[in-house]
């Protein structure tokens, strides 16, 4: 019996063992717990680089240029697509689209993740923390800056006393509301300020430093109109010295070169090989290896509108930028009645078709930054040497520069800024701002798929579709959001 | 093992239920001592075994044996056998409800084997009930049994969708007619999103895993709490319990079945425009200058049919060889498989080798050792000639674009004068492209059973199963997909499960009383991982890592492991008093490691009653009613089917930034998340009339809380969406089971099986009352069905100038409500518009057979649930393809036109397209499943050439289908398109993209030596 008893006891103890094995928390092979994964200066840089990685995200890169571009004069939209970009190029938004949304998504995520670390900095511990403190400051800053851009109505409207966007400076889960636009324009800069003071280190044009700060700002303050901070901030990164604009002939393959040995890029997003998005990146809409025929959809070109202004001086380097297709006669190839005029800036890094690390800031913008400041100044000299400087080197000389008293039939100097940061800065998601923020209208009188009239369109700077519906997502889930008319 | 650090309270309740569980067993092993002694002497008692079989000679479990003198007895177990000790010259009486009572002498013998006779055989099926085995008469609960013969009419390598329609109350979704990909499953309706909605799978015994259908004897579903209880942890969505073949002893049986036939596409109410009427409709809406300029007439001269080259005719085929026999001692069965389906899109297929080998072995008369090994190879091929796919392009690309070139070489798409708008050509990407995978499956059980006394047996149960998965994708370099580089993608990943599953169990009978329990732990890890490689600079036709000049890691995710751990104990007691009154009830605890630290276990029980009337003596002198049950239960079950890690805040290192590793958040800390319960209550009936008639009602009120959901928050939190547990959900609803044998009479022979489910379905609470936004066409909300489609109301065509109109709901001060009518989407107002969720389910069968020929038509249908898809384009896609319009559908053309679709304008007529109602059709259909006619030869003949006998069958999938819906195939769209928000991407094509289902013809024979 007592054989048998023991037998049990066993059989027993067995099963007991069995269910007492599932008593701890198991950790994600790729994770650390969030209240580990902050703690050294090493933590910290990593998640840095987390923040970073979400401006390398598809959802902020591609919809940031997408969004900031192809509601301009400067790009035409050949045909129909099933990208909902095509809402975005013909003004039909409609407040469910993927790629606000997206980008709304991405915007946020960034500001979270720098949100977690700036809280775990307090100012002042060591120049190492303090440095990755101001660059999240900065990519917090600059997300914010974008939002307000694309859902925001533009600054000179009522002074920024418009609906802006969420302001996020905690990691709370809770349902804020849009604060206006002066107001989010006010938490950049204040953001930028304190992230220029904070950072010392000179790191690579693929990081924030001061300057990459300051150089922001500038342009922060040109959109809200404060033309003598514009003009100062311009000045500082200009001054800096850190930066010199590349020359004529290099500057034809400028956009293929990284950033970290381009001199002029102030701040890209940076792209290694890792980071191809292959059809899905911003080069996949302008371009298609014409060899292979494989690389990309191809279907946004540079507008009619744009190749006519650069054709006016044929020896223009800026022509390298658009490459157009003809067949072997020599005729323009067409897309239904397009002609198609490839866009290569995002094309071609690393030998890779659709590679490329996108330019946000660079040297050209600040000089056409000061010059624009200058000119609302009164300065109307420094306006046009800035633009003469810009030209020389786009490889155009004597009767191709401006002065101040020959502005070759242009209306004003500002005219004369403007068309050349139209030329300049093309397809780097500038134009459609430039023209709203000095309140001028969009005409698109050039053949592309925008409007049951195809070679007929203006948009009104007051026009409601200038900016974008808040996600319809969001509003269904925070209903302290009010949406845009 | 280590502790958490918050385990404290929850382990110390759980260790007490093993230790009451514990103190249970041998409180019943005590009692045994005690009727011992005060049993009187008056012969010598010896041991007595033996088998009971029923009329056909199949085991019989929960037979009570039961020794009259000495008011004492037991029952069979799971293989009929049974042991007692009983006086050498008195008797022993076996009986069973339903089933003759026998008494026999024992004469001294040691072994007794008797053969049941059964009264009723409807209700006398053997159902697995997972831990124990019993006759459906003495089931308290709701669960339905088909068998492998009623499973396997339907030609498919899937258990799911060979269940559809056969069982009610259950409802299987084909989502693809793609070969490789399995259907969906749904029981008594969904009380979950997030959390698997999915049935739990038993097989042979042990959670998990599947079984190939041509090696199944039955299927038992599990439907109520009292029955899906003892897997209560996660039987939440019901159990489907599968139970393979086994040998009897006595001659070794050969038998072969075969059957090979076609599938063929069917495209249901959906009609593509051909050349000409392409070119009508788009002349309607192109300004006439650009028509005449974009649109020449010499476009007609080609009329090209994509779906004709993107479908086939597919050739499945299905062999089985089974063997199967054995001893008194040792019983086997083994079987070699072989299944290809060829699907109805090119280059689309799904490929299976399967073996099993399933042996029992009685070491003595205290051991019986089972050992079942399962191994499996899968092949199968998925389309893949590029970005878009064959599937999409056959769709959209235009009937004018001609595939090929003068000389018959193939178009690539680029070409000049390509119209179409993804410049594609899925035969150019069909010469080199390929996406192929092999997938190896292994599972081996080992179970000991240890009868310890005559009442208490201990078995362990053990599985080892895993599976081994490789991919490739390889777009050429000469293709359009292979970007001017040649790609290769190779993923492959590892998945295994160990578990064990240990049991005591006691069966006692004390005079009218009969007594059985059993305790039961188990223990369970599962473990995931998977590497993924992708290559480009790969030299045509090369489709090897080794060739490719530029190795990264792939998009989809360089590579991940994962894993979870689950354990549990339960006990369940079981009491029937004079074969009439049946009580059972169960406590399972159990604990996993998906959940937070303050809830990782959670306690369940369930409670089941059922009364036999028909064994009344007042019910003893009609003649009418054979056998009449109710029956009634309660339980708690529970639902952990969300992924790993959801309760931990968690940073990812799965980021990098200039090739530097980053971290960034990525799951908001939840210690709170606990398991998504659910409060069933049953009440059945279980009728036998007339000897030829038998019914089952259930009516069920199934209340799950702490129902488990990925909600997703606004984004200006950082995350997409937290898992946390929300509210709770109500599913109630009757389902009827009737079969008949309406026609008996010598050679003639017709019955009908008929099962019909009402389910309904309502969101009962939710936090803070406020309703979730959970994608962009539905939303969750209180009073509501779970599955509320929630977009714009589209409110038809503007008659005057063919705009498209949607709903205002303008609310005043005073809370009225005004409906009016825009033609702007964007001032549309968001609201409700019906639901995904079916009224009524159901299946019907006839079979007729007239001697050896047997013919049986199956049909299903599903009533009254709204199914989305968008099926048409006003203009805003002149450079793709469109449909037909549909029976009563009609465009706008001049003023004054009542009509369904608004005027077609260039571009797109004020994004009349976009999602809203328009698109939510009634998604009724009544199917014929499955038509077979069927041949049995004559046995006489047979035995001439030595052959058992041998049946030979035609047999038609899907032949017919009544509905109303415009598209394919209202079948794909029953489950809800549930993607959260923020997943969907750019692309806005929906619901047209899925794989439709085929038409099958299938012929067959089956023989057995």
């Amino acid at each position: 019996m007592k054989k048998k008893l023991l037998k049990y006891y066993i059989l027993a103890a067995a099963a007991l063992l069995v269910t007492g094995s599932c008593n701890k928390d198991l950790e994600p092979y790729n994770g650390k717990s969030d209240k580990t994964a902050l703690e050294t200066p090493e933590d910290l840089q990593t998640a840095t680089y987390g923040t970073y990685s979400g401006l390398v995200d598809r959802m902020y890169t591609k919809n940031l240029n997408q969004l900031g571009e192809y509601p301009g004069d400067d790009v035409a939209l050949s045909g129909a697509t099933g990208d909902q970009v095509f809402y975005t190029y013909t003004y039909t938004h409609f407040p469910g689209m993927g790629n606000t949304e997206q980008f709304w998504q991405g915007a946020y995520k960034v500001i979270y993740s720098a949100n977690a670390i700036i809280e775990r900095i307090t100012d002042g511990t060591s120049p190492q923390l303090d440095q990755l403190k101001g660059e999240n400051l900065y990519l917090r800053a600059m997300a914010h800056f974008d939002l307000v851009r694309i859902f925001g109505r533009p600054y000179p409207q009522g002074s920024g006393d418009n609906p802006g966007v969420v302001i996020k400076d905690n990691t709370k889960d809770d349902r804020p509301s849009r604060s206006s636009v002066k107001d989010v324009y006010a938490f950049v800069i204040a953001d930028l300020e304190h992230a220029a003071a904070l950072m010392t280190e000179s790191k690579n044009a693929a990081f924030a430093s001061k300057e990459v700060a300051e150089a922001l700002l500038a342009r922060v303050y040109l959109y809200m109109e404060d033309n003598a901070n514009a003009l100062l901030y311009a000045n500082k990164v200009i001054n800096s010295n850190r930066y010199h604009l590349v020359e004529t002939q290099p500057y034809k393959t400028y956009f293929r070169v990284i950033p970290e040995e381009n001199p002029e890029t102030i701040f890209a997003i940076r792209h290694t090989l890792a980071d191809d998005r292959g059809k899905d990146a911003i080069g996949s809409m302008y371009y298609n290896d014409p060899v292979t025929q494989s690389t990309g959809w191809g279907e946004v070109y540079a507008s009619l509108a744009y190749v006519k202004l650069l054709d006016q001086y044929p020896q223009d380097v800026r022509h390298s930028f658009v490459e157009p297709q003809r067949d072997a006669n020599g005729n323009m190839l067409m897309r239904n009645q397009t002609p198609i005029y490839y866009i290569n800036k995002y094309n071609w890094q690393e030998g890779v078709a659709n590679l490329s690390s996108p330019v946000i800031l660079r040297l050209a913008e600040m000089y056409l930054t000061r010059a624009e400041a200058s000119d609302k100044l009164g300065n109307a000299q420094a306006a046009i040497d800035d633009v003469n400087l810009i030209r020389r080197r786009a490889g155009l000389s004597g009767t191709a520069l401006y002065t101040v008293a020959d502005l070759k039939g242009r209306a004003s100097v500002l005219d004369v800024v403007l068309e050349e940061r139209r030329l300049e800065l093309a397809f780097e998601a500038h134009r459609p701002y430039d023209l709203y923020r000095n309140n001028r209208p969009m005409v698109r009188a050039y053949p592309g798929f925008h409007g049951t009239n195809q070679f007929d369109q203006t948009i009104q700077p007051t026009d409601p579709q200038v900016i974008n519906f808040i996600p319809e997502r969001e509003i269904g889930l925070n209903t302290n959001l009010t949406q845009n008319p | 093992m280590k502790k958490g650090p918050l385990s404290g309270p929850s382990t110390k309740r759980r260790r007490l239920y093993n230790y009451a569980g514990l103190i249970l067993l041998l409180l019943l092993l005590g009692s045994k001592k005690s009727i011992a002694n005060v049993a009187p002497v008056q012969d010598t008692l010896i041991p007595v075994s033996g088998l009971v079989t029923d009329e056909k000679g199949d085991p019989f479990p929960g037979v009570t044996v039961y020794v009259p003198s000495l008011k004492t007895g037991t029952a069979t177990d799971a293989d009929g056998r049974y042991q007692v000790k009983a006086p050498a010259k008195g008797s022993l009486i076996f009986k069973a409800v339903g089933f003759g009572t026998q008494e026999l002498p024992v004469n001294g013998r040691s072994k007794i084997t008797v053969k049941m006779e059964a009264e009723n055989a409807d209700l006398n099926e053997v159902v697995v009930t997972g831990y124990t085995s019993k006759r459906l008469s003495q089931v308290s609960s709701s669960v339905a049994v088909v068998s492998g013969k009623q499973l396997n009419d339907v030609t498919s390598n899937n258990v799911a969708s060979l269940l559809q329609g056969k069982v009610a109350g259950v409802v299987v979704q084909n989502a693809s007619g793609n070969p490789s990909v399995a259907a969906n499953v749904t029981i008594r309706g969904s009380s979950s999103i997030t959390a698997g909605s999915g049935p739990l799978y038993v097989v042979d015994g042990i959670v998990g895993g599947t079984a190939n259908p041509n090696d199944i004897a039955s299927v038992t579903i599990l439907k109520d709490a009292a029955a899906a209880g003892l897997y209560g942890a996660r039987a939440s969505n019901g159990v489907i319990i599968i139970t393979t073949k086994s040998g009897q002893a006595g001659k070794t049986q050969i038998s072969f079945n075969s059957s090979v036939g076609f599938n063929k596409m069917s495209m249901g109410n959906m009609k593509l425009m051909n050349s000409q009427q392409l070119y009508d409709y788009q002349k309607s809406y192109f300004a006439p200058a650009d028509f005449a300029r974009d649109r020449p007439a010499s476009l007609l001269s080609q009329n090209t049919n994509w779906m004709d080259l993107a479908y086939h005719t597919g050739l499945t085929q299905n062999h089985l060889l089974s063997v199967s026999g054995g001893s008194e001692k040792t019983q086997f069965y083994v079987s070699g498989n072989y299944y290809k389906e060829e699907g109805i899109i090119r280059h689309t297929s799904n490929e299976v080798y399967n073996l099993r080998a399933n042996i029992t072995h009685r070491i003595n008369e205290k051991l019986k050792l089972t050992t079942r090994i399962n191994a499996a190879s899968r092949n199968f091929e998925n389309e893949a000639s590029g970005n878009y796919g064959a599937l999409v392009l056959s769709k959209l690309n235009l009937p004018w674009d001609n595939p090929y070139n003068a000389d018959g070489s193939i178009k690539m798409g680029t070409e000049e004068g390509w119209i179409g708008r993804e410049h594609d050509n899925f035969l150019h990407g069909w010469q080199f492209n390929y996406d192929k995978g092999k997938q190896l499956t292994t599972a081996a059980d080992v179970n000991l059973d240890y009868y310890i006394t005559p009442h208490l047996t201990f078995s362990t149960y053990n599985r080892v199963s895993y599976s081994n998965l490789r991919s490739e994708l390889y777009y050429d370099v000469r293709s359009k997909a292979g970007r001017g580089l040649g790609e290769l993608y190779n993923n492959s990943s590892y998945e295994s499960r160990l578990i064990t599953s240990n049991r005591l169990s006691y069966q006692r009978s004390f005079g009218e009383h009969a007594l059985s329990a059993i305790a039961v732990a188990e223990g369970e890890k599962n473990y995931f991982e998977n590497n993924s490689l992708y290559g480009n600079k790969i030299p045509a036709g090369l489709h090897i890592m080794d060739a490719a000049a530029n190795i990264q890691q792939s998009p989809f995710g360089p590579g991940s492991k994962s894993e979870n751990r689950f354990t549990k104990g339960l006990v369940q007691v079981d009491y029937t008093y004079r074969e009439k009154y049946n009580l059972i009830g169960a406590y399972i605890n159990e604990a996993s490691s998906r959940f937070g630290a303050n809830h990782r276990s959670a306690g369940f029980y369930t409670l089941g009653a059922s009364w036999i009337l028909s064994s009344e003596p007042f019910m003893k002198d009609q003649r009418f009613i054979d056998q009449l049950k109710i029956r009634a239960s309660y339980g708690i079950t529970g639902n952990a089917e969300i992924g790993d890690y959801q309760s931990l805040g968690i940073y990812a290192y799965t980021s990098q930034y200039a090739s530097n590793p980053g971290s960034v958040p990525s799951v908001l800390q939840n210690p709170d998340l606990t398991w998504e319960k659910s409060k069933t209550t049953n009440i059945g009936l279980d009728i036998a009339l007339l000897k030829r008639i038998s019914l089952t009602v259930d009516v069920y009120d199934k209340t799950t809380s702490a129902l488990l959901l990925d909600v997703p928050v606004p984004y200006t939190s950082g995350y997409d969406y937290i898992t946390r547990n929300v509210g709770s959900v109500r599913n109630r609803g009757i389902e009827f089971n009737l079969n008949t044998q309406n026609i008996n009479s010598g050679h003639f022979k017709w019955e009908t099986s008929f099962n019909l489910s009402i389910n309904r379905n309502k969101v009962l609470k939710l936090n803070n009352h406020e309703d979730i936004a959970y994608s962009s066409l539905q939303w969750i909300s209180e009073g509501r069905d779970l599955y509320s489609w929630h977009m714009r109301k589209w409110a038809g065509v503007d008659a005057k100038n063919g705009d498209p109109l949607w709903e205002v709901v303008s609310t005043d001060a005073n809370g009225k409500q005004t409906i009016s009518t825009t033609n702007s989407y964007d001032d549309a107002t968001l609201q409700y518009a019906g639901t995904a969720s079916p009224d009524f389910t159901g299946g019907i069968n006839n079979r007729f057979s007239w001697k050896g020929i047997t013919l049986s038509a199956f049909f299903n249908f599903v009533s009254g649930n709204q199914v989305y898809e968008e099926n048409t384009n006003d203009g805003s896609e002149p450079t793709s393809n469109s449909r037909v319009l549909p029976k009563n559908y009609t465009r706008w053309q001049k003023e004054g036109d009542i009509a369904t679709d608004p005027k077609a304008v260039y571009g797109g007529n004020k994004n009349s397209d976009l999602e809203s109602s328009r698109f939510l059709q009634d998604g009724s259909y009544l199917r014929l499943r499955n038509v077979m006619l069927s041949y049995d030869v004559p046995e006489n003949f047979l035995r001439r050439i030595k052959v058992n006998n041998a049946r030979v069958f035609i047999s038609g999938d899907n032949l017919w289908t009544l509905t109303g819906f415009s598209g394919m195939d209202p079948e794909m769209g029953l489950r809800p398109y549930a993607q959260p928000v923020g997943e969907s991407g750019n692309n806005f094509q929906q619901n047209s993209t899925k794989y439709p289902l085929s038409k099958k013809v299938l012929f067959g024979i089956n023989v057995t030596f």
